[in-house]
């Protein structure tokens, strides 16, 4: 996922060089959590509880070292959740990613946003302490049921990246946003940017595109308008822009390729400099695309992209 | 296009109603009847001036002072015991001024008063008229039974009877109303379009309007309306021009001509039209929406050709224009060969992806008008992106518009409604069984009931339905009769009947000539023929309807082997039935639960050739057919998907390209992906690339070289596109 314009270039330097980081320290471990709560009705608990075993297996098969924990059905109560919340904030590390889906039914009484579950329900100023507790540096909440807008306030922090399937807590019908959120992590076309990987940005992107076009097909009024927070404070939006956008574009979801595998070969540090370079003359190319001369554009463009997949040639050689 | 003149209208009564005054409105309204204008303003002028509220209503009324007439009736009509003409006339004034539903209360309140006042029923009928309501003539009758000396109510009759094209009783009510006032003007303008649609001269009758009032123009205009409805739109041209030079400030013709212009596919002249009649106060819904219609038109991009032009909203239109541009040329040259001739100027298409703006165009026109309508060469039509996936098939309603420009060309534009719909609607079946006139419950019905019209009065039930499915019926039943036509005489029948149409013959007149037979001998064969066909159906559709509630409660409670046993049963009574809880979709839901994907293939199929169309069953069907191998079905049955909702349907797209690619059929393979690409997909590199391949395989390698860039432009990273791109720059060829 990539801004447009200049902010699309900064971010590209911002994501080369957490890659960097990576490659240095190694590969930190990520601690997903997935919920699907209270149904209410046997087509609701099917539908939740189906959702959320198909992100435990996209999650567990994408990577065998993830730290995956689902809870659904008679599990999916408060103190399982809190039990489970505690257990990743025991284990997980500052480096360590948090991504924490919440499936299901939801409601905000004006004041405080509720998340339903099996007995009691949960808070959103409940969820938010428990993921304080967890030490990792970069999370990931993404609350999909309806009303989830309004469990932002509560859930945003610097480091956090908030998604919620609805942009306030008024949109109260049941949300479809949840669907096209599984889907996403199982269409390798999310992968817009095609890096092996889809990022929390894209996963979004391609959620509310889905879920935009299902009201459409249906000539239906959208009751539903997904948003987010990844800058820990005011009010969320739906698209990236002053400062929103950079965490979640960062936030790797899920990996789908070995592609990272072949960066970390020491003897091609070479290429990987000179892949970063053309990278960044192609960030700046397109950045500059509105004021140049069209055929001079083209030239340029197509000079550093045939560069570029003779450097990644190399590379995977 | 029924305001012109409806001050006139009820005329008489003003004289009733009168008070006493320097004048009384009715001497006014005569004065403007007759033409002098400037004695009338001074006579309404003296109205507004007195001491009586109705008075001075007619008299600002006169004066063109809406609200001021208004706010007098309002007053005039406060007393308990003010006379029921009052309200009537301002039940008038408001019809007048757009506003039908208000009107329309005040005639009812009046006669819940006084249940026998005629010209309240006359107003009701001319506020249905303007509808195309099919109580129009019934409460026109009723008015004449209650007061057999209005003049007016004859008029109207004679309107209805010439807009469903019953010329003889148009004429005969025309000559009532003459006979009851000497000066009937709008009587006389209602022969003069009986004589201009017949191709006679309308001079005769126009001299008789001229030696009453030389600046009526109202009646041209009123024979400009008739002829818009006779599909004559050029000529309605010549007439609403002749209405505004006779009376320059007689908005409404301005309004109809800037409407007609715009039928016609032209911009410029029909905005100025518009405007005119705009900022002199005539803000009718059609005059405002066609306006706006009009500014909306800088978002639409225009594709020309030798044969077509296109006009397609920006957002669709790279989706929209290789299918749309690719299905017009295939049915001009099927009509071309289908009816010896050439159109003598391309065709002009407009598609809407907004309802709203398409129902703009069919403003003021009778009949459904919901899917796609014609003016001549210019073909207006909902874009699939307007309606609920699986509602509309474009290709089909396209070959329809198209018989209709065809026809209307060949025949002059002489041709009866039943006729050039009933020919359409074959036209659909003719290109593709699936696309043919479903026989649907509410036709099952009618046959039972035995409400299917005489051919002689089938017009009728497209322009006045006078039950709410008529108007479906008469569309089953036009095209259900030319497919008699064709069963008993054979498709060249069709054909000389379009040329006997074009030489002004009658309905009856044709099917003696080229049939043989007398109209009553025909509709008993017809008759016959469909009970023959659909009697059964219809006689035990009743049975039908429990058996089918049957099956869809044993499919709900999961009795899947009760519906496997039952359904072919019930299938069988009704095959034709597509619609919700169609048996096709049950049965196939039990085997798909049996885990029998050929049974639910084969029910599946079965749905799609009976013309079934949710795009979500018919993607089902692709799956499995895919799945069993049959590519080839799952591509055909994916490209029926095409003409039933190509927009916002990125995974039609992707999925066909990639069949046809399979089977290499690249220039296939490369429509899929160019629709891919401008469905604005979330993966817009791989769509990109995709369609690079596809340009790579059929030996393009510019544009494959174009699209690969285009892919790595979004995605300089992606790995299958560099490939492509080094092996396209590394080719000896490049």
């Amino acid at each position: 996922m990539r801004y447009a314009g200049q902010l699309g270039l900064r971010l590209r330097i911002v994501i080369l060089s957490a890659v960097v980081a990576v490659t240095v320290q190694g590969r930190a471990a990520v601690y997903y959590v997935v919920v699907a709560g209270l149904g209410g009705e046997p087509d609701y608990e099917q539908r939740f509880t189906a959702a959320a075993k198909d992100l435990d297996k996209v999650f567990k098969a994408a990577d065998n070292t993830a730290h995956v924990f689902t809870l659904t059905g008679a599990q999916a109560t408060t103190s399982q959740l809190k039990e489970t919340l505690s257990a990743v904030a025991r284990d997980a590390k500052a480096d360590d990613a948090f991504v924490l889906i919440l499936i299901g039914h939801g409601s905000f009484d004006g004041v405080e946003y509720k998340f339903n579950l099996v007995g009691p329900d949960v808070t959103a100023g409940e969820i938010a302490a428990m993921c304080d507790r967890i030490p990792s540096r970069r999370q990931l909440v993404v609350d999909t049921t309806s009303a989830s807008g309004g469990a932002i306030p509560a859930l945003e922090r610097p480091g956090r990246a908030v998604i919620a399937a609805t942009k306030s807590g008024t949109e109260k019908n049941a949300t479809v946003f949840a669907r096209y959120w599984v889907e996403a992590l199982q269409d390798p076309a999310a992968d817009t940017d095609k890096s092996d990987s889809i990022s929390a940005m894209e996963a979004f992107a391609y959620a509310t595109t889905k879920t935009a076009a299902f009201y459409d097909s249906q000539k239906r009024l959208a009751t539903e308008h997904a948003v987010f927070d990844d800058v820990g404070h005011g009010e969320p939006v739906r698209a990236s822009g002053n400062g929103q956008g950079a965490l979640m574009s960062s936030f790797t979801l899920l990996r789908l390729g070995t592609s990272q595998q072949a960066a970390n070969d020491p003897a091609k540090k070479g290429l990987l400099a000179k892949k970063e370079e053309l990278e960044q003359k192609i960030d700046t190319l397109k950045y500059q695309k509105a004021a140049m001369d069209p055929a001079d554009y083209k030239t340029q463009l197509t000079a550093a992209l045939l560069e570029l997949a003779k450097v990644q040639e190399g590379l995977d050689k | 296009m029924r305001r012109f003149a409806s001050s006139l209208v009820l005329l008489s009564m003003c004289a009733a109603g009168a008070v006493a005054s320097a004048a009384v409105p009715a001497d006014c309204w005569s004065l403007r009847k007759h033409g002098h204008r400037q004695e009338a303003q001074a006579c309404f002028d003296g109205l507004m001036r007195g001491g009586d509220a109705y008075a001075r209503a007619e008299g600002f009324w006169g004066l063109e002072e809406w609200e001021q007439a208004n706010e007098q009736f309002r007053l005039a009509t406060q007393p308990a015991n003010s006379k029921a003409v009052y309200k009537v006339r301002w039940g008038m004034l408001l019809h007048e001024r757009f506003n039908n539903p208000q009107a329309a209360d005040l005639f009812r309140e009046t006669l819940a008063k006084e249940p026998s006042n005629g010209e309240a029923y006359l107003g009701l009928a001319i506020v249905s008229a303007d509808g195309f309501d099919g109580k129009a003539t019934e409460y026109a009758a009723k008015a004449i039974e209650l007061d057999p000396k209005l003049s007016g109510a004859h008029e109207l009759m004679a309107n209805l009877a010439l807009e469903n094209d019953d010329r003889d009783l148009a004429i005969a009510e025309a000559d009532k109303a003459l006979a009851l006032d000497k000066d009937a003007m709008d009587a006389m303008a209602v022969h003069a379009a009986v004589e201009l649609i017949a191709d006679r001269s309308p001079d005769p009758w126009f001299a008789k309007i001229a030696a009453i009032n030389l600046g009526y123009g109202e009646a041209y205009a009123r024979v400009g309306h008739q002829l818009e409805m006779h599909y004559r739109y050029e000529d309605a041209v010549t007439y609403y021009r002749r209405a505004v030079k006779a009376d320059p400030r007689l908005w409404a013709a301005h309004s109809a001509l800037g409407i007609d212009l715009m039928r016609m596919g032209k911009e410029d002249e029909p905005r100025a039209e518009l405007e005119l009649s705009y900022n002199n106060g005539y803000r009718d819904a059609a005059t405002v929406n066609s306006l706006r219609l009009l500014d909306s038109y800088k978002n639409f991009k225009t594709f020309r050709d030798e044969t077509t032009i296109l006009k397609l909203k920006k957002t669709e239109a790279d989706l929209l224009q290789p299918y749309m541009q690719a299905e017009l040329h295939t049915i001009i040259v099927t009509y071309e060969k289908k009816y010896r001739m050439k159109l003598p100027a391309p065709v002009q298409l407009e598609v809407y992806p907004d309802h709203e703006d398409f129902a703009v165009r069919t403003m003021g026109m009778p009949g459904l008008g919901a899917l796609g309508v014609t003016f001549g060469e210019v073909v207006a039509m909902d874009s699939p992106s307007a309606r609920k996936p699986g509602d509309f098939n474009w290709g089909a309603t396209l070959w329809h518009e198209m018989s209709h420009v065809y026809i209307l060309t060949a025949t002059n534009h002489r041709v009866p409604r039943w006729f050039t719909e009933g020919l359409a609607v074959h036209e659909e079946g003719e290109h593709s069984q699936e696309w043919s006139d479903r026989v649907t419950p509410e036709v099952l019905i009618a046959i039972r009931e035995k409400k299917l019209l005489p051919l002689a009065a089938l017009d009728r039930g497209f322009v006045y339905p006078e039950y709410p499915s008529q108007v479906v019926v008469s569309y089953f039943q036009g095209g259900s009769i030319c497919d008699f036509v064709k069963a008993k005489w054979g498709e060249e029948k069709l054909l000389e009947m379009v040329h006997s149409y074009a030489q002004s013959k009658t309905t009856a007149q044709v099917v003696q000539q080229d049939l043989g037979l007398a109209l009553e001998e025909f509709d008993k064969q017809y008759l016959a023929w469909i009970d023959k066909k659909y009697g059964g159906e219809a006689a035990h559709f009743d049975e039908w309807r429990e058996k089918l509630k049957a099956l869809v409660v044993a499919s709900q409670q999961k009795q899947y082997d009760k519906v496997l046993a039952q359904g072919p049963a019930v299938l069988a009574m009704y095959p034709e039935y597509v619609g919700d809880a169609n048996v096709y979709e049950l049965m196939a839901e039990a085997d798909r639960v049996n885990g029998d994907a050929k049974a639910e293939a084969a029910a599946l199929t079965a749905y799609e050739h009976e013309g079934g169309q949710d795009p979500a069953v018919l993607k089902r069907l692709a799956t499995l057919e895919e799945g069993a191998g049959r590519q080839a079905e799952a591509a055909a049955t994916l490209a029926r998907l095409n003409y039933i909702y190509p927009v916002k349907n990125e995974e039609l797209h992707r999925r066909l390209g990639d069949l046809l690619y399979g089977k290499k059929q690249y220039d296939g393979a490369i429509r899929e992906y160019v629709a891919v690409v401008a469905s604005s997909p979330v993966d817009k590199a791989g769509a990109e690339f995709h369609l690079a391949q596809a340009y790579l395989a059929a030996g393009q390698k510019d544009k494959a070289q174009e699209s690969v860039l285009a892919a790595l432009e979004v995605a300089p990273g992606y790995r299958p596109a560099q490939k492509m791109l080094l092996e396209l720059n590394q080719s000896p060829e490049k």
